[in-house]
């Protein structure tokens, strides 16, 4: 017996259904024999791609279809069916599937979920009379359902009304499943023997299947988890699947089934051979049907082009020389072009011409929208890139390699990422939709896949736990896989609570197993953040597309279809350092009148690196966290090139390949650099001889080769093929011999490429980040006041805000409080009386926006703007109709202070005005021909009410604002604190290693990186108002505080100083307390202050 | 129909399925066409772990619905539930 072909089968793509992933079903399709092998993913064709790619590498042929709801005209539901695309007919099947899978998203979505009518369904199957798609009824079809019913004339009628709707030959099939389940219910032989019965009365043909949703039997525990979370219901209270029959069954059992449910030898060979008919039917040609690995790009005339596109893109190309280098020597001229040329031949050869020019007209159109750009990755380590303005880093000047980005050696498309003002990321979406118009773009989707707390939250609802003891549990899990969760259960100290309570509790023991079941599988589909795939005017016979939460349409492919698709993907990343360094050039336009080009700024500012070697560092793209403001200390930044070098060494690569300490020792003149040989010793001078970028390794294989940088690029990624690298090693110790160099240097020099494997980091991606890095650096040095409103509006750090505001108040800038004549939706940069006699008193400040007030609606934060400004307290009730809570609040935050008159009364004073007016029962209308009797007349503020203490101003602003506006939370604690001898973070710099500290604030940032031993390692950072202190937490330590470690606010942390540097100092912590406990101890022994 | 779990003894042929079984001291013979199926359990009422690779018995149960009849009664439906070694006598269609 031939083998068997499965049709219907869902992947793990099919969200909350599907259990295997692709390539997996694929393996063990091939294993058993099989030449083809389906997927069918629910509502969409999410999996497609992975499957086919896994099919086209085992060498057996991919089918796909999907499985969708049908209705008819008026809505009503035909229940599901498969549609199969067919295939080797130059794509019209697989264009066919995707306008069907398009259109069930589109019009189906509005009432009726995802569906397709019947006629929409006829009207894509079959062109010309021609079928281009089989229409599969199951069990879970009206017709399969009405096999089961006693109404014999039922099924006979539904099936009629299918076969009227697509009456092309071959576009309709039955499709035979027995789960074995109970005689007489759903997917019963019974059923399929009947559903077989009617198919050949009325003459269609009949296939077997078995309606697959995972591999094996064993996954069917995971099938009931996900369908609880797809019916959002516990298990138990909904109608689980009858049994565990769904799996991949090998060819053996289909036969055995088919026997089974016929009862009859000749009749289930012929279903058997009917079933592969079909299946060669829909094996897919991949490269002709879907157009796989046809790079796609818009047509020349959207681009404006007409003629040969190279010739453009050679034109354009020349003509950024005089924008970029308007004062360049000939030497430069020289060096500038003749790269020019190289890169444009590479780009030539490639036919990527069009892909560029792509990439350059949406940079155009975006910095015609006025909105800042940015790119990143190694595309900035092109010249044509930067001469286009597709990026904003000169690959001259920092010493970047093109062949890092493209070479000849690699055909597919090159990333480019475009880094833009997250704020205005939409608007250059819709630009982009407009200017190409929908049917050549879609946005990017993206699969979201369990993770551990994903996982373990709907693994509780599936076992009906409560949310609160889920929350509990979720709450302390922390960096590690959800896969491996019993593990951790056994190594982990703030898990150990947990542990014991798995030992004792039946349900808690399911949790962690159904916990790591779910670990990593697809779980929802939404927008990509970034990515918008631009292609050519038959996009969507090639991709289907589904609506996104923006409205505009997506594919239902992701980042790791794109490139065996063919298609052209943009990455535009909304990035919101750019918003806020936007926002803070236009509040200093604004403001002084001062017009500033910031990619025009010299990148050798002394100031900005003297800021940056304080450390304080908070604020500064890339270089904020814990992590990177200790590398600052010890490493001392001084020019542009350093910012490339300390960014790039803070990744994960550079980290675990012990690159960092090598360098700092070179640079501080404590080691002497070791270039092994002088040839080398250009290349590797600015890291003192330690290899960390790609660049490197190119530069050094090409130096010793010969091999070209190109080679040299391909060579440096098969060093991390554990098979590849035995060639690159051959080549390079046969070819370095015979341009000379010694056996020792050869050896020396492939010890290092072989440990540098994956690593190193991309320099250009480290220019890349540079630039922002550099250019916030430098506003923050010259106009702090106007970037930490950019910051404060477009907070785009990883810190929450007020430890800006904390840092803000350290650099003297001003805060203003809310006030509601002077505050908008933004934090606008305003004048500011003085409050001292300090000549160096900024005259302006930051003014708190209104939208932190928490419950305030957006409503009612543009009416206060619009009626801006009032004359009194009854005045701004009157018109700008806030609601009690909201103005109560107001009230309490000083935000009515002014408008009241606060020279001459309390807040305690306004307070009481407020709740006058909160009491009235129903606003009064203003009528300008009536006297307004309590209003109008004279504003009547009580006096005499207490004011607030400075202590009841913070708690109300953490209550109502979660900030401390008018002085640091940790203010009050600080007689404590004192008496304590804590130890002010801003002091540590100047104590000696090993000292016995103790410290002391707001915990503002956790952290567990990954370590080279794998031990983990917990930073913790506070802040105390005089900046921040970083104590970190080995073994032992974070045994003795584990309950404290990962949630309490306010802390107290005791242990020893580290220096690190000339400006680095952290904490050894031996032990960590609750601030708040310690603070409620000490209040209680004060003796009692006589009244 | 009476639902009931009750251990009985089963005679099985070379393929595994049921032509007698023993209930409460009486003999009853099977008919020629017993029909086995799939049923499932509740796990989660009921296991203690569920971890990847446990084995679908956790979920699975075979059944098998036959006729038979004992010199005491006459051709009667029964539900039998097989699970490892053991028989249960679950349901009977009377």
């Amino acid at each position: 017996m031939s083998s068997f072909t499965h049709l219907h089968v869902a992947s793990a793509f099919s969200g909350h259904y599907g259990v295997t992933r692709p390539e997996l079903l694929a393996e063990a399709a091939k294993a058993d024999g099989a030449t083809a092998l389906a997927i069918t993913d629910r509502d969409g064709l999410y999996g497609a791609v992975k499957h086919i790619g896994a099919c086209l590498q085992l060498k057996i042929d991919p089918i796909v279809g999907c499985d969708l709801n049908i209705t008819d005209a008026d809505g009503t539901p035909l229940g599901r069916c498969v549609v199969l695309a067919h295939g080797q007919d130059g794509g019209l099947g697989w264009a066919a599937l995707c306008h069907i899978v398009s259109a069930a998203h589109i019009s189906g979505k509005k009432k009726n979920g995802i569906a397709i009518t019947l006629d929409e369904l006829a009207k894509h199957a079959i062109r010309d009379g021609v079928a281009l798609v089989t229409v599969l009824l199951g069990p879970d079809s009206d017709f399969g359902r009405a096999t089961l019913s006693a109404d014999r004339n039922l099924a006979a009628a539904c099936l009629l009304r299918w076969r009227k709707a697509l009456w092309a030959k071959a576009t309709l099939g039955i499709e035979i499943v027995s789960h074995i389940t109970e005689p007489g219910t759903d997917f019963c032989n019974v059923q399929a023997h009947r559903m077989l019965q009617l198919a050949d009365s009325m003459g269609v043909p009949a296939v077997i299947t078995n309606a697959v949703r995972y591999l094996q039997p064993d996954d069917a525990l995971t099938a009931d988890v996900l369908d609880s979370a797809r019916n959002l219901e516990p298990l138990g209270l909904f109608r689980p699947q009858p049994n565990a029959q769904a799996w991949l069954k090998t060819s053996a059992l289909m036969q055995r089934l088919a026997l089974e449910i016929t009862q009859d030898q000749a009749r289930a060979t012929k279903l058997l051979r009917a079933t592969e008919t079909l299946a060669d039917r829909c094996r897919l040609n991949p490269p002709n049907d879907c157009g796989w690995g046809k790079p796609k790009t818009p047509e020349k005339s959207t681009l404006g082009i007409d003629g040969n596109p190279f010739e453009a893109l050679w034109q354009r190309a020349n003509a950024g020389i005089d924008w970029r280098y308007p004062r360049a020597g000939d030497k430069l001229l020289t060096t500038v072009r003749h790269r020019l040329s190289q890169e444009l031949i590479t780009i030539n050869r490639l036919g990527f011409a069009t892909y560029f020019l792509t990439v350059a007209d949406v940079a155009q159109m975006i910095r015609d929208l006025g909105v800042r750009i940015a790119a990143r990755g190694s595309g900035a380590g092109s010249l044509t890139n930067y001469l286009l303005g597709i990026s904003g880093v000169d690959p001259i000047e920092h010493d970047l390699l093109f062949e890092r980005f493209l070479s000849v050696e690699r055909t597919s498309l090159p990333d480019i990422d475009i880094d833009v003002e997250s704020a205005r990321r939409h608007d250059i979406y819709r630009e982009i939709f407009k200017r190409y118009g929908s049917s050549r773009v879609t946005l990017l989707s993206m699969q979201s896949t369990y993770r551990g707390r994903g996982a373990m939250r709907d693994s509780g609802l599936a076992l009906g736990l409560e949310d609160e003891e889920i929350d509990e549990i979720a709450k302390n899990m922390w960096r590690f896989s959800a896969r491996t969760f019993r593990n951790a259960l056994a190594v982990k100290p703030e898990l150990a609570d947990f542990a014991q309570v798995v030992e004792a509790d039946r349900r808690m023991n399911l949790l962690v197993d159904i916990t790591e079941r779910l670990d990593r599988l697809p779980r929802h589909i939404s927008m990509h953040p970034c990515g918008v795939i631009l292609g050519d005017s038959s996009l969507l016979n090639l991709t289907p597309v589904e609506p996104s939460g923006l409205g505009l349409p997506m594919s239902q492919f992701d980042k790791d279809d794109m490139d065996p698709m063919g298609m052209l993907k943009l990455d535009v990343l909304g990035v919101r350092m750019q918003s806020a360094m936007a926002y803070a050039v236009r509040e200093i336009e604004r403001v002084r009148g001062q017009k500033i080009d910031l990619d025009g700024v010299a990148k050798d500012d002394a100031e900005t690196f003297k800021l940056i070697r304080t450390t304080n560092t908070l604020g500064i793209f890339q270089i904020e966290s814990p992590g990177q403001r200790e590398l600052t200390g010890k490493h001392q930044p001084t020019e542009f090139n350093d910012l490339t070098i300390q960014i790039s060494l803070f990744r994960p690569g550079p980290m675990k390949g012990n690159m960092i300490a090598p360098y700092l020792d070179g640079r501080h003149g404590f080691a002497k650099p070791e270039y092994i040989h002088r040839d080398l010793e250009p290349i590797l001078r600015e890291t003192y001889g330690v290899v960390i970028f790609h660049e490197h390794v190119l530069r050094i294989l090409n130096q010793m080769t010969g091999c070209g940088l190109a080679k040299a690029d391909e060579f440096r990624r098969n060093l991390e093929h554990p098979k590849l690298a035995p060639k690159v090693r051959d080549f390079f110790k046969t070819k370095a011999a015979e341009k000379g160099y010694s056996k020792e240097v050869i050896e020396k020099v492939w010890a290092i490429l072989e440990g540098f494997g994956s690593f190193g980091f991309c320099k250009a991606h480290g220019a890349a980040f540079a630039l922002p890095t550099y250019q916030s650096a430098w506003l923050k040095t010259h106009f702090p006041t106007e970037f930490m409103a950019g910051l404060f509006t477009h907070d785009p750090g990883m810190y929450p805000r007020r430890l800006l505001l904390s840092e803000a108040r350290r650099l003297g800038v001003r805060l203003l409080p809310i006030d509601v004549n002077h505050s908008t939706d933004e934090y606008l940069v305003q004048p500011a009386a003085p409050r001292t006699t300090d000549p160096n008193e900024p005259a302006v400040g930051v003014r708190m926006s209104l939208t932190e007030v928490q419950g305030i609606s957006q409503g009612e934060v543009e009416r206060i703007i619009a009626e801006q400004p009032f004359k009194d307290v009854a005045d701004f009730y009157l018109r700008a109709k806030p609601t009690r809570r909201t103005l109560e609040r107001l009230a309490l935050v000083g935000a009515l202070d002014e408008l009241a008159g606060i020279d001459r009364h309390t807040r305690g004073d306004i307070l009481v005005r407020v709740r006058e007016l909160n009491a009235v029962a129903k606003r009064p209308i203003i009528d300008s021909n009536q006297p307004m009797l309590d209003f109008d007349v004279v504003e009547r503020i009580p006096i005499g009410n207490q004011d607030f203490s400075d202590e009841e101003k913070v708690k109300r602003e953490l209550e109502i604002l979660k900030m401390d506006v008018s002085q640091h939370v940790l203010d009050q604690y600080r007689p404590m604190l004192e008496e304590m001898g804590v130890v002010q973070s801003n002091e540590l710099v100047s104590l000696r290693g090993k000292t016995e500290v103790l410290v002391a604030g707001v915990r503002v940032a956790t952290q567990t990186p990954p370590m080279r031993s794998g031990k983990r390692v917990v930073f913790v950072t506070l802040d105390d108002g005089n900046g921040c202190s970083d104590a970190t937490f080995f073994d032992e330590a974070q045994q003795r505080c584990s309950h404290i470690l990962f949630n309490t606010r306010l802390l107290l942390i005791s242990g020893q100083t580290r220096r690190t540097g000339v400006k680095g100092v952290s904490i050894m912590a031996e032990n960590a307390w609750d601030l708040r406990e310690l603070f409620e101890a000490w209040k209680a022994k004060q003796p009692r202050l006589s009244a | 129909m009476l639902q009931l779990d009750e251990n009985i003894a089963v005679s099985v042929d070379r393929n595994g399925q049921p032509v007698s079984f023993l209930w409460r001291g009486e003999r009853f013979s099977v008919s020629d066409r017993p029909i086995r199926w799939y049923a499932r359990r509740e796990w989660w009422l009921e296991a203690s772990r569920v971890q990847r690779g446990i084995g679908v018995s956790v979920l699975e149960v075979e059944m098998w619905r036959l006729i038979a009849q004992s010199r005491a009664k006459n051709w009667v439906q029964y539900d039998l539930r097989h699970e490892e070694n053991r028989w249960r006598l679950v349901r009977i269609y009377e």
